[in-house]
């Protein structure tokens, strides 16, 4: 077994790296041949790469849950899970980031979100959110660096900064709650204000993205640090924390699976064009098994069930099952969103009832660059655990970096 | 303060004199003035830039009001205007300004360019402002500042916005067949669109030219068209050719419903009894 370990991570690693490599390969075509290498098209023009940057900013979503529960409503005991949840929160905006920055046409001008503000769209408020957000993810990471023995060690002045700006992290618990908020429900709105496409053209988008980000964000993160402490001695948990956690988590599926299907089945009173048909292609057409198993199924029902169940939840790897759910039902919901209202084209007579379908199935390129992003994600998670500490439920973390040599005993 | 004093009183490892006397070094202010500056690097750029650029609002007011009317009882379907525009506008064999579509029933056909919505999704969700709205309606892409995001194209409800997913390189084969291109290319990786052809309109009316009646001032498809079933025209002008056919004939826009007020009018497929009979009265 402790053979076995010794190679687990330089594996893990070489399979990461191989993957971010060909991902770069990848982005390398994109960027010098230009979109025409995806399979978007003029009517299918948000795919796969829009969807990972709608998952994984919903999947960071546990990084200002759990500050918010540390520094606004004062449950200490869960800031080294909000440590956790930050971290993981960081990386999953720089992956949002890399997979905009591949998906606009003119990746050199992605500046001219903040230089000229259209006030109006949706996205222009997502980008300034994130942008902002990101700066402040960035803050609550910095301290995480400082503190590791090894950077503390060669660079103690700036450990000692970066340790400093701990000191405002209630502040940016604020900050970050404010502004996860605007961005995670206009997300939503983005597609939400789109009259063009009625299937999404409903204001409960913007309250759905936030309610399934309030499920999936603090999943993520419990899943993450509970895989971590089963693979490596240098994560180490405690369950009393992550339960509770993983019980909101059960109790945030009743509520955003009731607003689901009361906003789902409110579609289906009335015949209209275009959100009709989106109805069909999510329950019986192409989106179907992605609905009903990847959403509902296993998405909501299951994890629901397993995680309200104290008996059930007590099973580590039904735990983790659920939690494993929870995080693929986010992508299913936010793949099927995108898609949904892209895979009918409507006819444009107004006597002319019948609309069209067409579909999309991304490339070897776009896959191969959404892979790498992933990638990306995974190797910083890793490097994380074993380099920053970040899972580390038994190192005591207030305002002061107390425990570096217990980290430091650790990490040797 | 005297939180951070006790905190490191208790934390052993920071015991580093230097480390200590830095960590104490960095008072509140600094920081605050240091986020201070970083946020006015942020948006300092942004304002200046506004200031230099006038707005769109503080454009003189245009008297005109411009419309196309498409009469699907004249349309064949047979492609000039779409020909014309792509010489014209140097627009890409793989895309189309102007689309044309064969009713299911057949018989009639359905031309489609940017209908110029007056309240355009298009405009509202474009998170840079790349294109606009002018005050004599027409809606214009600057494609200097578009990103490619291609949310237009997800809020267009026409489907009238075209992406350079390539780079269009080499001879346009409509060139000179159909015309001489009137503006520069678009480069890759930004959406464009139908424009009513307006730098024809512009120079027209410079030259003292009247869109819709002079041929050099009016869009190329309408000019184009072999059976004169597009008509352009101002709206704020009785006189006007679109105004006078909007009069004699009923007509509709697309997906009405939705509000976005189109300023493409269509005179569907008169019934032949009416048309004998109108005829006759002639």
């Amino acid at each position: 077994m402790k053979r076995l370990g010794n190679y687990l991570f330089p594996t893990w690693i070489i399979i990461l790296v191989v993957f971010l490599v060909s991902g770069l390969g990848a982005a390398g075509i994109v960027f010098s041949r230009g979109l025409i290498v995806t399979n978007l098209s003029d009517l299918v023009p948000w795919g796969l790469w829009i969807t990972i940057d709608l998952s994984a900013v919903g999947l960071g979503a546990g990084a200002f849950l759990l500050s918010a529960a540390v520094y606004l409503l004062g449950i200490k005991r869960l800031a080294p899970v909000a440590r956790t949840a930050v971290f993981i929160g960081f990386i999953a905006y720089t992956m949002a980031c890399m997979t905009l920055l591949l998906d606009i046409g003119r990746p050199d001008r992605f500046w001219h979100a903040v230089a000229f503000w259209n006030i109006h769209s949706p996205l222009w408020e997502v980008t300034m959110c994130v942008t902002i957000y990101l700066t402040v993810l960035s803050l609550e990471v910095l301290p995480l660096l400082g503190r590791a023995p090894w950077f503390s060690r060669r660079l103690p002045a700036v450990a000692a900064h970066l340790q400093h700006i701990h000191h405002y992290a209630p502040l940016l618990a604020v900050v970050g709650l404010v502004l996860s908020l605007l961005h995670q429900s206009s997300l939503g709105a983005t597609y939400a204000v789109l009259k063009a496409r009625p299937i999404v053209y409903r204001p409960s988008l913007a309250v759905l993205f936030i309610a399934s980000a309030f499920v999936a964000g603090p999943a993520l993160t419990v899943l993450a640090s509970k895989v971590s402490a089963l693979i490596t001695p240098r994560a180490r948990v405690k369950d009393a924390l992550l339960d509770p956690i993983s019980r909101f988590v059960g109790w945030a599926l009743v509520a955003y699976v009731y607003l689901r299907f009361w906003d789902m089945l409110a579609m289906s009173y009335t015949y209209e064009p275009g959100r009709s048909e989106g109805l069909r292609v999510l329950t019986t057409g192409v989106l179907s098994f992605n609905f009903w198993i990847g959403e509902v199924l296993l998405g909501a029902i299951v994890p629901m069930i397993i995680l309200l169940s104290s008996r059930l939840r007590r099973q580590p790897h039904l735990h983790l099952l659920a939690l494993i759910c929870i995080v693929g039902g986010l992508v299913a919901y936010r793949w099927d969103t995108n898609l949904v209202s892209q895979l009918v084209v409507f006819n444009y007579l107004p006597q002319d009832l019948a609309p069209r379908y067409t579909g999309y199935v991304p490339s070897l390129v776009e896959t191969l660059a959404g892979a790498g992003v992933v990638a990306y994600g995974f190797l910083m998670f890793t490097l994380g655990v074993r380099y920053l500490n970040i899972v580390d439920h038994h190192e005591s973390v207030g305002h002061a970096p107390q425990s570096t040599t217990l980290a430091a005993g650790a990490a040797d | 303060m005297d939180q951070q004093e006790t905190i490191l009183a208790d934390g052993a490892p920071l015991s580093d004199r230097k480390a200590t006397a830095q960590y104490n070094a960095l008072p509140r202010r600094d920081f605050l003035k240091l986020s201070l500056v970083g946020l006015a690097a942020t948006v300092a750029p942004a304002v200046v830039w506004k200031k230099s650029r006038p707005a769109e609002d503080e454009e003189v007011e245009s008297p005109h009001s411009w419309a196309m009317v498409i009469d699907q009882e004249k349309c064949v379907g047979c492609g000039h205007c779409t020909m014309a525009c792509r010489a014209r506008n140097d627009v890409s064999p793989d895309m189309a300004w102007n689309r044309i579509f064969e009713d299911e029933d057949g018989g009639s056909f359905l031309s489609i360019p940017c209908m110029h919505c007056e309240d355009a999704p298009c405009v509202h969700v474009c998170p840079v402002g790349a294109t606009f709205h002018r005050s004599d309606g027409i809606i214009m892409m600057d494609y200097d500042r578009c990103i490619g995001c291609r949310y237009c194209e997800m809020a267009c409800p026409y489907s009238a916005r075209v992406f350079n997913w390539e780079a269009f390189t080499g001879p346009n084969p409509a060139v000179p067949t159909w015309g001489m291109p009137d503006v520069p290319r678009r480069p890759r990786g930004v959406v464009e669109k139908c424009s009513f052809c307006v730098e024809r309109i512009d120079r027209g009316l410079q030259n003292g030219l009247m869109p819709g009646e002079d041929q050099a001032a009016t869009p190329a498809c309408v000019v184009a068209c072999p059976t004169g079933a597009r008509l352009f025209g101002d709206l704020n002008d009785p006189e006007s050719q679109v105004n006078k056919a909007l009069a004699r004939y009923p007509s509709f826009r697309l997906r009405e419903s939705l509000g976005t007020g189109p300023r493409v009018y269509y005179l569907p497929p008169r019934d032949r009894d009416k048309k004998n009979e109108e005829e006759a009265c002639s």
